[in-house]
Parts: C-alpha cells; structure tokens; sequence
C-alpha cells in the first residue's frame, strides 16, 4: 500500500471512530449532551456558594473564574479517564484487526476534544449572563483546546497502554485527579501556593491551561509568549514519553486482552 | 505477489505456539491452514494480519492484507445500522469516501433496506451476520485472510462466502484459509499447510498435505485397527 493511501487510511479511521466514541457516549438519554453541562454548572454553582460567599476568596467575577477553570479540568479529567480505557474497551479491534493501536486513543482523545469544545461553547452565553465582557482574546481558545488535547492524548497512551496489562491503573489514576483537583487551581487562586512550594506545584500543565483560559476570557493576564512556549514544552514531553510506553506495549495487548 | 513466512513466535511461561514455522507463497496462490484445535493455526493468521508481531522471525508480504478473523469486528449495536455500515468498513479497509456510495447496494444484497436507520442491537444475530457479510464483500485487497469462525450460517450465506471466494482467486488474489473442512481447502487452495503442536508438519501441494492430516487422524482415532502400533491397554 502506497504511504500517503496509508495516511488517508488512518485519517479516516480516526474520524471514523472518533464520531462513533462521541455518539456512544450519549446514547440512550433523551438530554444527551445536556448532562454534559448540568454537572459543571452544578459544580459551578456549589464552588461559588462555598468559596465565593462562604470562604470569602475575594476574587472578582468568582463564579465565572471558577467556572473557566472547571470545564478545562474536565477535559483533562474526562479525557484521561476515558483514554485509560480505550485499549481495553475496543477489544475485538485490538485482537482481530490491524487498525494502528494509537489511532484508537487518538480518536477517542479527539472525541473529549469535540465534548470539551462543545462545553466551551455554551460557556459563552453563560459568562454574558454573569456580566463578563468578552474580548477578541477568546480567539486564541482553540489554540489552548488543541494544546490541552495533546496533553490528554499523551496521558492516555500510557496509561491505556499500562491499563491493559495492570488493571491497578483505574484506581490509581482516579486517586491522582481526586489529588489534582486540589493541586490545580481551580478554586482557589495560585497566590494562595507558599513561597516555597511555588516550584513544584508549577509543574502541574493543567495549571497553565487554566491560567491561560482565565487569561483570555477574564482578561486576567493573558498568556505570554513565554508561557506558550512552556507549556507547548512541557505537552511534547508528555507526548515523548507517552509514546514511547505505548510502543513498548503495543504488541502486547492482542495477547493480554 | 510473494510472501514469505519464517520463524517462530510466543512465549508465555515458556509456550511456544508456533515453532520454526517457515514458507513461501507465489503470486496468485492460496494456502490452506489445516490441523488439530490448538495447533496455532489462528496463531499464524493473526501474526499474518500484523494483529501480533512474531517474537522471532519475520513476514514480509507484498500486498494489502485484509483480516476476516469474525464477523461484525467493531459492531456497535447501540449506534444505528448505516453508522455501522461505514465503521466496519474502514475497519475492513475500505475509504471512507467508498463506503458511503455503497450503503445501498449493500444493504440491499443483505436484504435490509428498511433498516438503514434501526439501531443495530435491535436486528436479530441472523440479521446482522448477513449485514457483516454483505459489508465484508466490498473488501478489495491483494490478501484475505479467512478463520472457519466464519463458517456459521445458513447454506444461502455459506452459497455466497464461496462465490466470493472463487471470484476472488479469479482476479489473481490469494486467500489464506484456516478451515477443518478438507473439501473446501482442496476446492480453494494450491497449497497447504499442516501445523500439530506449533511445528509445520507438511507443507506443500493440498491433495499430499490434506491426505497426511487424514492419514494422521486416522492412525490417531482408530489404533486398534493397526497392529503397527504397540498398545497395552
């Protein structure tokens, strides 16, 4: 087979498969897509009561700052989850066919990319209701779905490749977000962080994103240059090695599953 | 188109399910698989569908390969019937671009025209073997690779399997076949391969292999008809 009839191949596939994860995801309820949003407005609401007025944050435009923060988190969060299962879930494709493995968690990352934009855009009109003036900076929003896409992407390689094998990996990643949700600033500011663990907890990329997020719709201080570059920095690590697990485990799943 | 087939594969605990197993094929050859349950037939066809890789050895083909290891590979029965049209489709290798103008006339061989916007789960199992079926005839490619899984179905659908078979060869494709049924093999392929416990034990023209697996099933189920054999039971 010629080598650009392999690409078209695989592009197909991925969108092929991507339309499939995303319909599965809502089928068989009637408000679908809907309860995608119930849930982070839910939290929305909770978080503002109890850090808003309860706990007194004293951050301007609380509920549409936690808000922002909320949806990137559940695209990273939602995201990994399903990755780390998407080798497991399409056994029959894994043990029968010659579909490339990664084309499988690639379009499963790609079908939380649609979700989350989805989610994004019904932000919009949320953020008017609660007095934000949005600027032409939410341009620049695509640009941080698709870097937070090869995040989860990456993150979903190793650990799908891992889950397969180690079935310890659903539980242990579901510890590290309960643990991420509270090491992300999501409802509280990063000010709040000491001096001295300033360092470690700014390794965290899902940290950035959120900055970055604020940034362009709160008109806190949009990303520079220089964050852009870290964070695009620290995502191709994250790819590097998620690869690099994935392919030591390939070949392994047809038996494994 | 040449392919050449050498080496072993698999160890777990130390199980070898193929053992220096080695051939070549011409262009327009078909081979057929043929042993005892276990003997790594299926093994051998998933290394040949790049489903596994061999741990040692290597497989060179020339040619697109195209895996009919099941039927319905990848079916989801809560999507609707068109949608799974398309996903088995491109799972089979087919663009994308293709499948959509062959809905119909797919449809319309598995004769479910009607259902093109029922969900899957709610066609019967008879249903929607014949809907994989239909789906799996538009495969174009150099190599097919059939497991006997295939096999279940009414004499209509195993009528059709064989048509496509024989039209297939027809172009000059190959067809690698795992089957225990000698006729079909000898129908469908030149050459053969006999596999017992992970070794080759022929390879060769069909008629000389089929008849030594015979040979062998023969001395294995009737032993007290040979006085070669020295039993005390």
């Amino acid at each position: 087979m010629v080598e650009s009839d392999r690409i078209r191949k695989s592009v197909d596939m991925v969108a092929v498969l991507t339309q499939k994860d995303f319909k599965l995801r809502y089928r068989n309820s009637v408000l679908g897509f809907l309860w995608a949003l119930l849930n982070p407005l839910a939290y929305m609401v909770i978080l503002t009561l109890v850090f808003g007025l309860l706990f007194r944050m004293n951050i301007p435009n609380y509920a549409a700052w936690v808000l922002t923060a909320i949806l990137i988190w559940r695209f990273f969060s939602i995201g990994t989850t399903q990755g780390l299962d998407s080798i497991t879930s399409n056994q029959a494709l894994v043990t029968k066919t010659d579909v490339p493995r990664y084309v499988i968690v690639l379009s499963n990352s790609a079908a939380n990319l649609v979700g989350a934009s989805l989610e994004f855009i019904v932000l919009f009109p949320i953020l008017i209701v609660l007095g934000i003036r949005l600027t032409a900076y939410v341009l620049l929003l695509p640009g941080i779905l698709i870097l937070e896409f090869f995040l989860v992407f990456a993150v979903s390689l190793s650990l799908s490749s891992l889950a397969v094998k180690y079935r310890d990996f659903y539980q242990l990643w579901d510890i590290v977000l309960q643990l991420g949700f509270y090491v992300s600033p999501i409802f509280y500011s990063e000010n709040l962080i000491p001096a001295r663990f300033r360092f470690a907890y700014s390794l965290n990329p899902v940290t950035r994103l959120i900055e970055s997020a604020r940034g362009i719709f709160l008109l806190a201080p949009t990303p520079s240059r220089f964050d852009l570059i870290v964070i695009t920095g620290i995502i191709a690590a994250f790819l590097l090695f998620g690869f690099v697990v994935f392919r030591a485990r390939e070949w392994h799943f047809a038996e494994e599953l | 188109m040449l392919w050449v087939f050498e080496g072993k594969r698999y160890s777990y605990e130390e199980f070898w399910a193929l053992k220096a197993v080695s051939f070549e094929l011409e262009h327009g050859e078909s081979l057929g698989l043929i042993g005892p349950n276990g003997s790594g037939k299926s093994t051998l066809l998933k290394l040949l569908a790049r489903v596994m890789r061999p741990d040692k050895g290597k497989i060179r083909t020339n040619g697109s390969t195209v895996p009919l290891l099941e039927l319905g590979i990848g079916f989801q029965g809560d999507l609707r019937v068109k949608e799974n049209i398309v996903l088995y489709g491109i799972i089979m290798g087919i663009p994308r671009s293709e499948i959509r103008k062959r809905i119909g006339p797919v449809l319309d061989f598995a004769g479910l025209t009607r259902f093109e916007d029922a969900k899957l789960k709610n066609l019967s199992s008879g249903m929607q073997v014949r809907l994989a079926f239909s789906i799996a005839m538009q495969v174009e490619t150099d190599i097919l690779l059939v497991d006997e899984a295939l096999a279940v179905g009414d004499i209509e659908f195993q009528q059709k399997c064989f048509e496509k078979f024989a039209n297939f060869k027809k172009e000059g494709k190959t067809i690698v076949l795992v089957s225990h049924n000698m006729d079909l093999v000898k129908n469908f392929c030149e050459k053969s391969l006999y596999l017992l416990n992970g070794e080759a034990r022929s390879f060769g023209p069909t008629d000389e292999v089929t008849n030594l697996y015979l040979e062998d099933v023969k001395l294995q189920t009737m032993p007290r008809n040979n006085p070669d054999l020295n039993l005390t039971a």
